[in-house]
Order: structure tokens, then C-alpha cells, then sequence
């Protein structure tokens, strides 16, 4: 695996750390808040029980109907627009709809009814007809009173009334698209009083009776907020918390306290602290129910913690506030006196302690966690950027030192350092060095061979010679001469075995002169002619003088090497072209054929000594042992330029030139 | 009396196929396989003509030790160096040994017999007073046939039996191109074209070494040299 993905690999196996902190701090915060909301729920259990022994304004158990308080006296005229009707009471199909209200001196009430069939009589109607009327029966501490409410058409309510000398209800009486409409007004009821209200619906002759409560004569008592529990909750209420009595349908019948932070979207909002903002990403725990379940203003929570406290069993929940920095935690309790359900307590209180306990640990975990990752992926980091950068200096060296002609030039790098990479370089060190021994050994091999087998070559030769002076059969002087052969071919590989370092050897030693490149192009050129029939030569070359300081000599004989190069490769009715350039500091020479193209990866490699690219050379031909293009090169370099090969443009040929600057002018 | 030719080489089977040639022809041959031995030998006598090898044994130096021993006692005793590769050609003009020419082992016996005559010849004709000889003049230079003597402005060059024949091909016919080929034939040599470049190069550094603005062996690229009329 490459060190830069371990290295990834590792950095993603640290941030594992921190992220182990998280989880971690998270079920710290869970386990904090649990214990909150157990406390919470332990003080509303606390606050309900001594509420429940010390006051007697406890809502009575079961159903009841909830007035609204209201400050002025809504205007009688039938539309109940001045009612809160969010949440009336219902009938069991809903089609009797109520809502109470009252100021400080009567009773409202708004009365819908759903009802298709319209059969209309007044109450007070002289002939006795009854159609859909409101039985309305009130008691209190003065008693019952019942009163019937009908009206033939729109308009002032009819009442009649069983009991007499009664003060009677007015309102007014609204045809509305489903039914009508009641708004009525009602002396307000003294001590404890309940209400019933039953519609009957005449369609056809048959009544349907619509109560609100179970039953036709059933009455519900009515709900409305008490100052006595606000005293008795104030009292009560833990430090800084809101307290809600609410009824057994959830109606809030007493508060006391506040929160000392407001419910989001209040006004004055603290500024959230980035710490609190790091908590809201990282921990903020799920809200179970929309803060505006608890809006301080409602007449009526249905929370789901409500409920399951008005069903029996304690509840706690946590929500945000509009601080950003604390939450608010609700508990709400059931309420029981005399062995009964009377309703439930909620106590809410904000929590600020939770919130920056969690933070610090957090951020104490946190920071610290990630400093340490971040220290350790920066050494890792460091330390795998060296190695590869390293690495990658030394597998550099190893390429270059290897040039393409075969010669060995290491220069490593690393050579002397301690660790594991020095020793890499310094076995890539010796492992270079032995393959240059080698390739050095191999170069001179052949001159060496060839120096070797001089001697006994001479002495076969020799021997030969004198043998010719001696009688000799037929025969054996058949075996003379082809031993003679023989030899012949013998020397003649011998010769172009150790041609290569006597080329090398004599381009060395060559002294420059001042000479006319061009004419001596022209010249050769002219000689070649002959040579190379029946194929053409075509000759570019400047008129005038071409001068270059070199050695002429070898110059013509790598023009005579490529030329011999060319008529080997180049069909016999093909061309050879011949071109001499002028260049800024110097002249190309270019020796082009039309031919084969040449293997693209010889291309570099035919320069060097030894290397033939002839294919199916026959028997008895002079040995070819490439040596003519490495002659080129050799002339090439003397005279500071460079010897390239390349197959011209659509495969016609092939093109070799010969860059010359010039050799260095002796000093003198 | 039968010329008396040394050789001193120390690869007996090229020492005795040389002495057999060498005997057929009818010369005396005396045979040495080292320097020291050679060296002692001459102390008593000299012989007329000898064939050393630049490479005896031991001593890479010691067919030029001997060659200088030798030119000390006897400054006109043909003297033939042979070598086994052709390499040692610039070292051995380089140290201007004096030797009248340089073969390489390759040289068939035809060859070799064929210089040794030369030389013979040569000697002769210089112990013989100064007649009148087949004179070649070109110029400054003049040319002695039989003596194989070339001197350019009046002053010897001092030319190697090969390079003599390859300058006496030229000169014959001034401004005639004579390629490669012809050179070495007529230098009764067999070797490649390089050699025969190197030779005139030599050629030339030699007669450049008397007069500096000499300039009369004109290279014709591609077709071979001439001397300039």
C-alpha cells in the first residue's frame, strides 16, 4: 500500500478518538438529562401531592366545561366572533358545538348547531309548537333552572323557563349554512356550577336529542381558572419554574412562577453563544413536541406528555428554549385527591447547568482529542511526505544513472544516511556499480577478444603460409585453402570486433581544422552517385561555403557510413537525400531514404556499438556488426552535437541527421 | 654470404613459422625470445636486418628498449616492429623510434618477405655512392626510388618503407586521384581505410614538421587523395 493511503487510512482510524469522545460525552448528556427529568418529575409529584393536602380548589373529577375568562362582554349579535372557538366543547357527533366565556358579572354562551332540517318554532310560541330547540338546564348554589331556547326566525332569543321570577338568558338567535346559531348571555352562576345543554333536532316529527354531556339530563360542571390554585401553586411552585394545574382534559385551571427564559421566538432572545451553537449540532437531543404546545397564553395543553400524565402516568420531556444556551425541561404528574384523577401538574423549569456541564466536557474532550489527532497526522503527514519524497529522489537516480546508450552514471543520493533508505541507496549503489563493471567489461570485451586472438591467429596464418611452400596433394591443399578461408573471415570479425575502441581512440585524438562542409558534402556526394546506381541521390546543399571547424576526415566518413547505411535499406529504384543545413551555431546534415521505417524502439539504441537492426543477413557477407552508426555518433559528439534517427512523415522513410556545432579550437 | 635477420618474439609458433619462411628463402635466421636474450646476443654481433615483436612477454615496453639499444649502436640497421594490433601505429610514431616500418602480425609472409626485400634493397643502395638513380621531382620534393629517400626543401622526411611507397604512389602521377585501394596495394599492406588515413595523416604531420605550410596531399572526399601539381 502506498504511504500516502496508509496514511489516509491511519488519520481515519484516529479521528476515531474524537469521535469516541462524542459518543461518549453524548451518553454522558443523556444520562445527565434522564436525571434531570427524574428530578424534575420527583419535585411535580412532590409539588402535587402537597398541593393536592393543602388545597380543596381541586377540579372535580371527569368532564367538565371550560369557561373562558374574558374581559369585556362580547356584542350579542349572533356571530360569536369575540368567542375563543379553538376548542369547543362537543357533543358526542359533534354537531353541538359550545363555547363559554365570562366576565366579571355573567356568563356567555355560544351555541352551534348542526342542523340540515330547519323545522323553527319560538319557545314562547302562544300555539304550543315546538321544532329544533337548546334545553338548557343550570345549576348552583340556588339551584336548578332549566330553560328552553328556540327560535321560529333570526333574531332576539326566545326563551321560556320552567321556573318563574327567573332572571331569563338573552342573546341572539342566527340561522347559520349548517344550522343556527345561539349567543346568549346568563347570570353568572354563584359556587360550584354545572351546566347541561342538550339540542334536540325535529325533522319529520321525530326529535333527535343531541346532548352535550352523555346523557339528555346530564350536566357538566364548569371549569374556569382559579385564583386559589394560583395561590396555593405559588406557594408551591419549586424556584424558577412555571406550574400549570390543568383539568382532567387537559384545561389550565391554575399557573404560578415563570420560566426565567421565554419560549422561542420570544422577543428578547440571548445571543446564542458558539459554544451553544457547537452543542446544537453536536448533542441537542430530539424535541418529542413542538414548543408551542406549551405556549404560556393556551387555555388548553394536549401535549403528549399532558396526556400521559392525565392518563395516570408521571411524563417528562425536554425542549429548546429561545436561549441557546439552556433548555427547558417539563414534568408532568397526575393529580389525585380522595383516591381520584383530578388532573395533572406541569411543572416546567429551564435548565441552564446541563447545557455547560455538557459543553466543557465536550469541548474539553473535544479539543483536546483533536489536537492530539491533528499533532499526530501532521507528524505522520511530515514523515510520509519525506519518505516518499525520499523515495522518490532515489527511484529518480537509479532511472537516470541508467542512460539509454548503456553507460552507467549513478549519482544517488541518500548515500550516507543511516536508516533503512540509506541502506536502499547504498545497495542500489553497489548493484549500479557492478552493472557498469559489467557493461564496461562487456564494451571492452570485444577489443580485448579481439587483441587476444591475435596471436593465435597469426600464428594459423603464418602456418598457413609456410605450408603453401610445401608438397601437397590435391586434397590437401583443398584443406589449406579453406582453412585459409577461415582465417580470412577470422580476422575479419577480429578487425571489426576491436574497430569500436579504435574508432573511439581515433575521433579522440583527431585535431580541427577550418574546412568547407559544404563543398565536401558536394564532393562525397558526387562520389556516391556511382555507388548507390541504380537508386538517386538528391542533393541539398547551400550554394557557397559552409565553413565549420572539425576534423573532415571523419565527418566524410560518417557521411560514407550513412550513405553505405541508406543503400542497404533502400529499395533499387528508390532515392537517398542528401541535405546540409546552415544552423545558428553550426550545420545539420541529413542523411534521408525511402525504405522500411525503423522499429520505434531501436530508434535510440542504433547508435551504440554492436547493435544491427539487418534482418536475415546471409552466409558469407562481411559480418555486420552495426558499428557504422556508432561511428556516426562518435563523430557526432567530437563535434559537439548529436546523432538522431527518425522515420519520416507517412511511413516513406527514414531520416538521419547529424547536428554539428563544431569541435573546440585547440588552444594554442 | 646469406643476410643474417633477427627475430625476437616470444610466441614460439609464430617465431618458427617466420624462421621456416624466412629460411626457405635462404637467409640465416637467429631466433631470441626475449628482450634480454636479444639484447645480449647483440652485444657480440649485429645482423643485417631485425624483425622485433612490441610485446615480449613480461615486458610491454621492451620491443622499444631494445629498438633504442639498437639505433644507438647502429643507426642505419633496418628495423621492423611487429604488432599485434594496429593501434600501437601512433604510439610507436609518437615515440619516433627510428624503426623503418611497422607491420601487424596479420601480414601474410608474401608480404612480409616482400618488405624485408625492400629494406635489403634499401641498404644497398645507400651503402652504393650516390649514382645516378631514378629521381623523382615534384616541387621541393625529390624523390629517390631505390634509396626509398624523400626529401622535401633539401631535408630528409623521414618516412616509414609504407608511408614511402604510399607518398612514391601519389607523386608519380601529381593530381591524379589515387583512392584507397591503390595506396594499399601499392604499400604492399592489407588493412582498412582508417589505417590508410592515419597513415597519411602521418604523412603529412611529418613533412608539416619540416615546412609548416605544406600542403600538397589534398584529401578528395569520397574518392581517395592526390598530390597537388
Amino acid at each position: 500500500m502506498r504511504p500516502r493511503a496508509l496514511l489516509i487510512l491511519s488519520l481515519f482510524a484516529a479521528l476515531l478518538l474524537p469521535w469516541a469522545g462524542w459518543q461518549l460525552v453524548q451518553q454522558v448528556e443523556v444520562v445527565l438529562r434522564e436525571g434531570q427529568e427524574q428530578a424534575q418529575i420527583a419535585v411535580a409529584q412532590a409539588t402535587a401531592r402537597a398541593l393536592a393536602a393543602t388545597t380543596d380548589a381541586l377540579p372535580v373529577a371527569g368532564p367538565g366545561l371550560y369557561v373562558h375568562p374574558m374581559l369585556r362582554a362580547p356584542l350579542l349579535d349572533g356571530s360569536g366572533d369575540e368567542f375563543v372557538q379553538t376548542d369547543p366543547a362537543r357533543s358526542a357527533d359533534g354537531r353541538l358545538r359550545v363555547v363559554l366565556a365570562e366576565d366579571a358579572t355573567a356568563l356567555f354562551a355560544l351555541i352551534d348547531v348542526a342542523d340540515p332540517t330547519r323545522d323553527r318554532a319560538d319557545a314562547t310560541d302562544p300555539l304550543g309548537r315546538i321544532g329544533d330547540r337548546i334545553e338548557l338546564s343550570v345549576i348552583d348554589d340556588r339551584g336548578l333552572r332549566t330553560f328552553v331556547l328556540s327560535n321560529a326566525a333570526p333574531g332576539a332569543l326566545q326563551v321560556a323557563s320552567s321556573s318563574a321570577g327567573e332572571a331569563l338568558p338573552h342573546g341572539e338567535w342566527q340561522e347559520t349554512d349548517d344550522g343556527f346559531r345561539i349567543e346568549m348571555r346568563l347570570p353568572r352562576p354563584s359556587g360550584r356550577a354545572a351546566l347541561g345543554i342538550t339540542a334536540i333536532d325535529r325533522a319529520a316529527g321525530i326529535e333527535r336529542v343531541i346532548p352535550l354531556a352523555a346523557a339528555r339530563a346530564d350536566v357538566l360542571p364548569l371549569l374556569r381558572p382559579d385564583p386559589r390554585l394560583d395561590q396555593a401553586l405559588a406557594v408551591l411552585a419549586p424556584q424558577q419554574s412555571r406550574v400549570r394545574l390543568l383539568s382532567a382534559e387537559g384545561w389550565v385551571l391554575g399557573r404560578a412562577g415563570a420560566l426565567a427564559v421565554d419560549e422561542p421566538g420570544a422577543a428578547n432572545a440571548a445571543a446564542p453563544r458558539w459554544q451553544a451553537l457547537v452543542y446544537r449540532l453536536l448533542l441537542a437531543p430530539p424535541e418529542e413536541s413542538a414548543a408551542s404546545d406549551f405556549g404560556a397564553a393556551l387555555p388548553r395543553l394536549l401535549a403528549p406528555v399532558v396526556w400521559q400524565a392525565l392518563s395516570g402516568v408521571a411524563a417528562s420531556n425536554v425542549r429548546s428554549s429561545s436561549s441557546a444556551n439552556s433548555v427547558i425541561v417539563a414534568a408532568a404528574v397526575p393529580v389525585g385527591a380522595a383516591g381520584e384523577e383530578r388532573g395533572a401538574l406541569l411543572v416546567e423549569k429551564s435548565s441552564d447547568a446541563l447545557l455547560l456541564l455538557a459543553n466543557r466536557a465536550v469541548f474539553g474532550v473535544m479539543a483536546m482529542s483533536l489536537i492530539a489527532v491533528l499533532l499526530a497526522a501532521l507528524i505522520l503527514f511530515a514523515y510520509a511526505g519525506l519518505l516518499s519524497l525520499r523515495i522518490r529522489r532515489l527511484r529518480n537516480a537509479a532511472e537516470r544513472a541508467l542512460r539509454p546508450d548503456g553507460r552507467l552514471v549513478p549519482n544517488l543520493p541518500h548515500l550516507a544516511a543511516s536508516d533503512d533508505l540509506g541502506d536502499l541507496s547504498r545497495s542500489f549503489g553497489r548493484l549500479l556499480g557492478e552493472v557498469g563493471t559489467y557493461n564496461d567489461y562487456l564494451r571492452t570485451l570485444a577489443s580485448k577478444l579481439s587483441h587476444e586472438l591475435h596471436t593465435p591467429l597469426a600464428i594459423v596464418r603464418s602456418s598457413l603460409d609456410n605450408l603453401e611452400h610445401e608438397q601437397l596433394t590435391a586434397a590437401a591443399r583443398t584443406y589449406a585453402q579453406r582453412a585459409r578461408e577461415g582465417a580470412e573471415r577470422l580476422s575479419g570479425i577480429l578487425r571489426s570486433m576491436a574497430e569500436a575502441s579504435r574508432m573511439e581512440r581515433i575521433v579522440a585524438g583527431a585535431d580541427g581544422e577550418d574546412f568547407d562542409l559544404a563543398e565536401l558534402t558536394r564532393g562525397c556526394a558526387e562520389a556516391y552517385r556511382d555507388l548507390v546506381a541504380p537508386r538517386r541521390i538528391v542533393l541539398e546543399v547551400p550554394d557557397g561555403r559552409l565553413g565549420i571547424h572539425g576534423a573532415p576526415e571523419l565527418i566524410a566518413q560518417a557521411l560514407d557510413k550513412l550513405v553505405d547505411n541508406a543503400r542497404s535499406f533502400t529499395p533499387e529504384h528508390g532515392w537517398i537525400r542528401i541535405r546540409l543545413r546552415a544552423l545558428e551555431n553550426g550545420a545539420q546534415l541529413s542523411v534521408a531514404n525511402n525504405g522500411p521505417a525503423l522499429p520505434e524502439r531501436m530508434q535510440e539504441r542504433l547508435f551504440e556499438s554492436l547493435v544491427s537492426v539487418r534482418e536475415g543477413a546471409q552466409r558469407g557477407d562481411a559480418p555486420h556488426l552495426g558499428l557504422g552508426l556508432f561511428v556516426v555518433r562518435l563523430v557526432a559528439e567530437l563535434h559537439r552535437g548529436e546523432a538522431i534517427a527518425v522515420n519520416l512523415p507517412d511511413g516513406a522513410g527514414v531520416e538521419f541527421r547529424l547536428r554539428l556545432a563544431g569541435m573546440p579550437r585547440a588552444p594554442l | 654470404m646469406a643476410r643474417t635477420i633477427a627475430i625476437v618474439e616470444d610466441e614460439p609458433a609464430i617465431r618458427a613459422n617466420y624462421t621456416d619462411a624466412l629460411k626457405r628463402l635462404g637467409f640465416e635466421v637467429w631466433t631470441y625470445a626475449s628482450r634480454a636474450e636479444a639484447s645480449r646476443a647483440f652485444e657480440l654481433r649485429l645482423p643485417d636486418l631485425v624483425l622485433i615483436d612490441i610485446g615480449l612477454g613480461d615486458e610491454p615496453e621492451g620491443g622499444f628498449e631494445l629498438c633504442r639499444e639498437l639505433r644507438s649502436k647502429a643507426p642505419t640497421l633496418p628495423l621492423i616492429f611487429l604488432t599485434a594490433r594496429d593501434s600501437d601505429f601512433d604510439i610507436i610514431s609518437g615515440l619516433r623510434l627510428g624503426a623503418d616500418d611497422y607491420l601487424t602480425k596479420d601480414v601474410s609472409l608474401p608480404h612480409l618477405t616482400a618488405r624485408i626485400n625492400t629494406l635489403f634493397r634499401r641498404v644497398d643502395a645507400l651503402r652504393r655512392p650516390p649514382a645516378h638513380e631514378a629521381m623523382i621531382n615534384q616541387g621541393a620534393l625529390s624523390l629517390a626510388a631505390e634509396r626509398m629517400r624523400v626529401t622535401w626543401n633539401g631535408t630528409e622526411v623521414p618516412l616509414t618503407v609504407t608511408e614511402f611507397w604510399m607518398v612514391h604512389t601519389l607523386v608519380r602521377h601529381p593530381g591524379h586521384v589515387k583512392n584507397r585501394d591503390q595506396l594499399m596495394r601499392d604499400a604492399q599492406v592489407v588493412v582498412d581505410d582508417a589505417t590508410i588515413t592515419s597513415h597519411i595523416k602521418r604523412i603529412r604531420k611529418k613533412f608539416i614538421a619540416i615546412d609548416p605550410a605544406f600542403d600538397e596531399i589534398d584529401t578528395v572526399h569520397g574518392a581517395g587523395y592526390r598530390w597537388k601539381p
